[in-house]
């Protein structure tokens, strides 16, 4: 609660929204607390099966964005997109093979895989303009970037936990749901 | 601490004013985002001036924003870049022609798709052969951060890819810079101009042992990865910083709203 403005924090506690003030506990990001909130509600068994998208959670200082992207690699059972204006993030754990379904009238067609964390020995790619085959990705080498999607499905296999990314499109997307 | 590795120092001199900096030789890069409010300082210092593709969008149209009492037209004859160069995908053609006309060299590397556009800036910068010192210059880069995220890591690797290089990459709210594993190093802190806030971060390989002094959360031989600690949030609580690592490790650090001179009001 140390950004919060008195008059936003009035306005909404008067409307009747929860407010947990975690300012003892400095250890973890706000984005995290959050996170473990909704992983651990009691209330609704539905919410720790919640997709969850967060907003803000990248520029600014690049040490947020750096624990915001911890966080993906911190919770690999749990969905998490990353979302600004340019793009999204969400992380593709290793122990699984990835099909990612690009709707192009939103997003695309630029896109990357990112191996943050760790190198990859080995990744494996369909559907990109420029696939890797078994290649090597690391920081100080090789990573994805500026690649485009060239196909509706993409698919990605890895030794490592990676980053996909891709950018989201700033006409076609609609701002809100017109339907009544 | 061993004493047999070399050290490297490190000072944010360039976020000073201009007669305080004898002795360093800077170059500028301008990247494709909004101009960061001291860019004004940042031109000052720097003897070479390279835009990359869309920077020189942004050099024509917003550095005239932060003399809002000057002509703007006059604004962008005296800020005139030395280099123009990369793929070319997204300088205006007005702008292109501007700085054709006033003199700049344009060098079209559309050609080659396989770097970005901050690299083709760094290949320039060290492979100058007009001047031997221009290889020893300390790269500033503005506009290298935010946007799209690929773009991002992309020019975050550049920093690994050159790590002989000295390059910082500069936006309104942060610096980051590479500490080779190579290195003790000796972070010196304007604490005027940057911090508390910091972080060190272990991009691209994990750390089995990372030791610092002078943060509030000082790591001894502490084991940094992501998917576990990294150093975040963490805060500068003295003005030298040291670190030593078995890792390429990245060094951010806040810069402050205020206190930081926009340009060098000396004639």
């Amino acid at each position: 609660m140390d950004s919060i403005r008195p008059d936003v924090l009035d306005f909404y506690l008067t409307l009747g929204t929860k407010v947990i003030d975690e300012s003892h506990d400095q250890d973890t990001t706000d984005l995290d607390k959050c996170i473990v909130y909704i992983r651990d509600s009691a209330s609704n068994q539905e919410t720790s099966r919640f997709q969850i998208l967060a907003t803000g959670a990248l520029g600014g200082r690049f040490d947020h964005e750096a624990g915001n992207l911890n966080v993906l690699y911190r919770y690999p059972d749990t969905r998490i997109v990353l979302l600004s204006d340019d793009c999204l993030i969400q992380l593709l754990p290793k122990t699984h093979l990835h099909e990612i379904h690009i709707h192009s009238s939103l997003e695309g067609p630029h896109c990357g895989l990112i191996p943050i964390g760790t190198p990859s020995a080995k990744t494996t790619t369909s559907g990109l303009k420029w696939d890797l085959s078994n290649t090597e990705m690391r920081f100080g080498g090789l990573i994805s970037t500026s690649n485009l999607v060239n196909e509706e499905k993409i698919t990605v296999e890895s030794d490592s936990d990676l980053l996909w990314t891709i950018s989201i499109k700033k006409t076609g997307l609609p701002v809100e749901n017109n339907t009544p | 601490m061993s004493s047999a590795m070399d050290v490297m120092t490190h000072s944010s001199s360039f976020l000073l004013p201009t007669e305080e900096t004898p002795g360093k030789r800077y170059a500028l890069v301008v990247l494709n985002q909004n101009l960061p409010r001291f860019t004004p300082l940042l031109w000052e210092h720097a003897k070479l001036r390279l835009c990359a593709d869309g920077g020189a969008n942004r050099i024509y149209d917003e550095l005239p924003l932060f003399f809002p009492h000057e002509d703007a037209s006059s604004i962008r004859h005296r800020y005139k870049p030395d280099v123009i160069k990369g793929d070319m995908d997204s300088i205006r053609p007005d702008v292109l022609d501007f700085y054709l006309t006033l003199g700049t060299k344009v060098i079209d590397e559309s050609h080659d798709q396989d770097t970005t556009d901050l690299d083709k800036c760094i290949v320039y910068i060290r492979d100058s052969a007009s001047n031997q010192e221009t290889s020893r210059f300390q790269i500033l880069a503005t506009g290298a951060l935010g946007g799209r995220f690929d773009h991002e890591a992309g020019n975050l690797n550049v920093l690994y890819r050159y790590p002989d290089t000295r390059i910082v990459l500069l936006s309104d709210d942060c610096l980051i810079q590479l500490l080779p594993k190579t290195h003790l190093h000796e972070i010196h802190i304007h604490s005027s101009l940057e911090g508390p806030h910091c972080g060190l971060i272990p991009i691209g390989t994990p750390s089995a042992k990372t030791t610092t002094s002078g943060l509030k959360w000082d790591l001894s031989n502490t084991e940094m990865r992501f998917g576990g600690l990294i150093s975040t949030s963490n805060l500068v609580n003295e003005e030298k910083i040291t670190v030593e690592s078995d890792s390429d490790l990245l060094w951010t650090i806040s810069i402050k709203k205020t206190g930081l001179p926009v340009e060098n009001n000396t004639p």
